[in-house]
Parts: structure tokens; C-alpha cells; sequence
């Protein structure tokens, strides 16, 4: 009697496990199926692409493709746009994000419910005009056709702030008070003792920015009138209008665009999924 | 201690000075120029005038702008199916399994990769010698080839598919953080008086989910009014009008035909559009009796 029960409660712990894992390999054919694909045809040459019945798994590996579309495309040149504008918005980000939130979580003083209800309003209120007023601020400062036009209507967003917020709101303050009794001023405060306990929230900042302005591209292409500037993003979009006659290619070029950023993530993805799963309990 | 309060009120001003300057230039600034721009026939090439509200009156008989915000309504159909899909994916993955870590981060990768590779991986597949017709000619479904992008029928339908797809993952992640936040004991007492899967999920899980329901809501109505850069990359709002969402008409007239006046126009009637819906989506969360947020 014991027995059976023990063996059919191990039955049906098994049948769970394998419904699971049924179901979760069916989603992630859905859901990684079209890069699986995009990585097959990428390492076919090209004339295998257009055969009927379409080439889903390739019949041999060869990197050619990688390798033409690499010294047709510049690569080098889009990589390092794309770093230099992810690099300055996430510095700007960090630092912008991390000196507004500091107050709003710490200090008292007069205005705090006010800056607070300004800030929540920017996220009730959509801007779909933004982009336009953007454009004019960006042509107005000059900065049209510059690195610095594409990041810094993007240099600071009301999520990080909140989301810094949240962070400042876990250090202890006796930490503040101490530093006032050793005389030293807020700011020394601010950068020698509270920032080094923040340091997990910032990596969140900094994982969410770098995603942001790595796949950017619309913005790029409206602020940059000289396409060598293109972040890879929005190169790509190029690359697929001049090339469109050569599948492969463009498979290589998006599978280089894309393959940095997968990367990063995962190595990084326990963070990055705290951070955007810890964003909404504040 | 007054003194020592304004002294601070001043460090805290002068910590956030650069922060709030980019705010009010880059987030403020466009909420509130957007709306005397809007007033003028502004256009780069041509003088400026005030116009009154002849933009507005404009866009209620502009046929194009009417059939653009029918579309993005169309669009919002997209928002219940992302929850549901994306509820039943947490749950999936939030089962104590060996691996599991690894299929949430499989999910993931389509939300963390740039629109623009995402689009064009699809219109590949959806593309007449696709992937995607083949298998559903192999499996019955469909007898011969279908344009799935440049059929007017279905363009705006595949739109929607391939940004739920891209989506999925992102609301799956603030789902298991809600999922992970239910206390197990509320599941051991359901089952003890006898609930079974199903019973769980409706009882237990979907009301201690609803803030989650409501927050992953709201931001995916905003998202799907404002959907842009794949309708841009794959369709430009065709074939014909059939795709032509709001943003995407806004950024022709704006950003393209340089009608900045007009264009702001009909970004305040989208802004007000979105806001509403917001209210509505709040309004019927509270009617469920939950008033958390």
C-alpha cells in the first residue's frame, strides 16, 4: 500500500517534469527559433538560401559569408559608433540618474513632493510629439549630425531615477551622519561613502542603457545626416537595402549586430532581471 | 535646525540641477512646446503663422489621420493576448525544475535584441519562399503561398504577432516577480480544500497578480499607440493605409514632410488618446476591487 503510494506519487512527478519540458522546449523553439534559423542561414552560402523547400538547417558550416560581408561593411567603424554613443549614454545615465535620485531619497527639504509629482506626471503623460520637439531642440543646440545630438535627449529618463531611488532608499543613513561628523561635505559624502553601496543598482542602469542605445536606431538616423556615423543598428537597415540581393550576407551582418548584445546579456542576466523585476515594486 | 534644513534644501537643489535641466529640456520641454507648436503652420521652408486650431479641425477630416488611429486601436487587440500568453509563461517558468534559469533567458533575447534585427529575421520568415509558408503548407493549414507583409488583410495582424513575440519575454519577467512574491502557503491551503491546477491559478494566482495585471497593462497600451519601429522597418504603414498606425503617420508629416505644426497637432490628439485610455485601464482595474497602486 505504502509502496504503491510512493511509487505512483514518483509516476506522476515524472509525468509533471516531462509535461514541463515539453512545453518549455516548444517555447523556445518559438521563441529562439527565428535566431537558430537566422544563424543556419548565415553559415550557408548564399545560393542555398532561395532553394525550394526553403534551407532551414545547413548542409555544411562556412563562415564565407561572415567574412565578406565583414570587409565589405565597415564593420569596425559601426562598432565603434555604436560604443562610443552607448558608452556616453550610459555614463550620462549613471551619473545624471544617481545625483537626481540621491536627494529624493535622503535629504529633506522644500520641493520634494513637487520634483516627485512632476516626474511621475512625465510617465502618465505620453510625448508623441517628443520626437519632433526633439529634433528642433537637437537643430537648435547645433548638435545635428553629432554623437552627442543622438544621446542626450536620452540622458537621463524618470525610470532610472526611480529605480535609483529605490536603491538610495536601502542605505542605511547613519552613514550620511557619520560622514558629518568627520566634517566632510555632501558631496564627499555622496561619492566616497554612499555610491561604492549602490554599486548593484548602477550595473542595473548601466545593463538597461547599454541595451537601449546598442539597438537604437531610429533616433540616429534622424539626427545623423552622414551615414559613417551610424550606431550598427541602424546601418543594418542600410546594409539591408543595398545588399537585399544577398540573403547570407545580411544574416552574417545582423547575427555580428546582434551577438555582442545576447552576450552581454547573458552574462549578465541576473541582474538585468532583478533589476527590471525590482522596477515595479517601487 | 531651520538653518540647517535650508542649507540642505540647497545641497538637494544643487544635486539634481543637471538632472532636472535634461528633464525639463528633453521630457518637459516637448510636452509643453508641442502644444503652442501645434497652434502654427511651423514647416522649416515656409514662414510661420499662427493658425489657431485649423490643425485640429484639419486632422478630424484628415481621412489618412482617422484611418491611422482606427489602426492603432485595431493595434491594442494585441495587449490582452500579451497578458495571457505572458502570465502562462511565468507561471511555466516558474517551476522548480533543473534548467529553468536557462529557458527564462532563452525567452529573454528576443526583448534585449534591436527591433530592426528582430524585423528583419521576420519579414525573412514571413517572406513568400518563408520558412513560415512552407511549414504551414507542409502542416495544411494554408494551400498556397501567402504575402503575409504586403497583403492589406494581413499586414497589421503580423505587425501585432511580432511585437507580442518580441514582448513576450519582458512581461513573462514582471509576471514571475509576481508570481515569486505569492506566498506558498496560499497555494498549500487552496489545494488542501481541494483545488485543483486550474482552480489555483483562477483563485489564487490571477487576483494576487492583478497590480502586475494593471501595471503590465498600462504600459502596453502606451506601447501599442505608440508601436513604431517595426510597422516603420517592415511595412511604412503599407500596403495602402492598412498599417498606418498613428506614430508612424505623425513621423511622416513631422519628420518627413517637415509639417511640424500639424504634426503636433495630431501628437497632442494621440497624448490625449493614450491618456484616456490610461484612465480607462485604471477605472476598470479599480472596479475589480483592488486599489493597491
Amino acid at each position: 500500500m505504502n509502496l504503491t503510494s510512493v511509487s505512483t506519487k514518483r509516476i506522476q512527478k515524472v509525468t509533471r517534469y516531462l509535461i514541463t519540458y515539453i512545453l518549455l522546449i516548444l517555447l523556445a523553439l518559438f521563441m529562439m527559433g527565428p535566431f537558430l534559423w537566422l544563424l543556419s542561414v548565415s553559415l550557408m552560402p548564399g545560393r542555398n538560401v532561395f532553394a525550394s523547400p526553403p534551407a532551414i538547417l545547413p548542409t555544411f558550416i562556412d563562415f564565407d559569408n561572415y567574412v565578406q560581408v565583414w570587409q565589405f561593411m565597415e564593420f569596425p567603424r559601426y562598432i565603434s559608433n555604436t560604443v562610443i554613443i552607448t558608452l556616453l549614454g550610459v555614463v550620462f545615465n549613471i551619473v545624471l540618474s544617481c545625483l537626481t535620485a540621491y536627494p529624493l531619497a535622503t535629504f529633506r527639504f522644500k520641493g520634494r513632493n513637487l520634483v516627485f509629482t512632476l516626474l511621475i506626471s512625465t510617465m502618465i503623460i505620453p510625448s508623441a510629439t517628443a520626437m519632433i520637439v526633439h529634433y528642433l531642440t537637437i537643430q537648435a543646440f547645433h548638435l545635428g549630425n553629432s554623437y552627442l545630438g543622438v544621446v542626450l535627449p536620452a540622458a537621463v529618463s524618470v525610470f532610472n531615477i526611480f529605480l535609483m531611488r529605490q536603491t538610495f532608499l536601502g542605505v542605511p543613513m547613519d552613514i550620511r551622519d557619520s560622514g558629518k561628523m568627520d566634517g566632510a561635505s555632501e558631496f564627499r559624502i555622496f561619492i566616497q561613502l554612499v555610491m561604492p553601496l549602490v554599486k548593484p543598482g548602477i550595473a542595473v542602469i548601466g545593463l538597461l542603457e547599454v541595451m537601449a542605445f546598442w539597438n537604437n536606431f531610429l533616433w540616429p538616423i534622424v539626427v545623423l545626416d552622414d551615414p559613417q556615423k551610424y550606431p550598427l543598428a541602424a546601418a543594418l537597415t542600410y546594409l539591408n537595402g543595398q545588399f537585399s540581393y544577398n540573403f547570407g550576407w545580411i544574416a552574417a551582418g545582423t547575427m555580428i549586430s546582434v551577438l555582442p548584445i545576447i552576450i552581454v546579456f547573458l552574462f549578465t542576466q541576473r541582474y538585468y532581471m532583478e533589476g527590471i523585476a525590482g522596477a515595479i515594486k517601487g | 535646525m531651520k538653518k540647517a534644513m535650508r542649507s540642505e534644501s540647497f545641497t538637494a537643489w544643487a544635486f539634481m540641477a543637471p538632472g532636472l535641466l535634461f528633464l525639463a529640456v528633453f521630457t518637459f520641454w516637448p510636452i509643453i512646446y508641442g502644444i503652442p507648436l501645434s497652434l502654427t503652420d511651423y514647416s522649416v521652408i515656409t514662414e510661420t503663422n499662427y493658425v489657431g486650431l485649423s490643425n485640429f479641425t484639419r486632422a478630424f477630416q484628415d481621412h489618412n489621420f482617422m484611418i491611422s488611429l482606427w489602426n492603432s486601436l485595431v493595434y491594442v487587440l494585441v495587449v490582452p493576448v500579451i497578458q495571457i500568453v505572458s502570465i502562462l509563461m511565468a507561471i511555466l517558468v516558474n517551476s522548480r525544475i533543473p534548467g529553468v534559469k536557462m529557458f527564462r533567458a532563452a525567452y529573454y533575447i528576443p526583448v534585449v535584441t534591436s527591433m530592426v534585427a528582430v524585423a528583419l529575421i521576420w519579414s525573412w520568415l514571413l517572406g513568400n519562399n518563408g520558412v513560415v509558408n512552407y511549414l504551414l503548407m507542409q502542416a495544411g493549414i494554408i494551400s498556397e503561398q501567402v504575402s503575409w507583409l504586403s497583403t492589406s488583410s494581413t499586414a497589421l495582424y503580423v505587425l501585432m504577432f511580432i511585437t507580442m513575440w518580441k514582448g513576450l519575454g519582458y512581461y513573462m519577467m514582471l509576471y514571475l516577480a509576481g508570481l515569486q512574491g505569492i506566498p506558498a502557503d496560499l497555494y498549500e491551503a487552496a489545494r488542501v480544500d481541494g483545488a485543483g491546477p486550474l482552480k489555483l491559478i483562477v483563485h489564487v494566482t490571477i487576483p494576487l497578480l492583478r497590480p502586475h495585471i494593471l501595471f503590465c497593462t498600462l504600459i502596453s497600451v502606451m506601447g501599442a499607440i505608440r508601436v513604431f519601429d517595426e510597422v516603420y522597418i517592415l511595412t511604412k504603414g503599407g500596403p495602402g493605409t492598412s498599417t498606418l498606425t498613428s506614430s508612424v503617420y505623425i513621423f511622416q508629416k513631422g519628420l518627413e514632410q517637415f509639417n511640424f505644426g500639424y504634426a503636433s497637432a495630431l501628437g497632442l490628439i494621440v497624448s490625449v488618446l493614450v491618456g484616456a485610455l490610461s484612465v480607462l485601464v485604471f477605472r476598470l482595474n479599480r472596479k475589480g476591487g483592488v486599489n493597491s497602486y
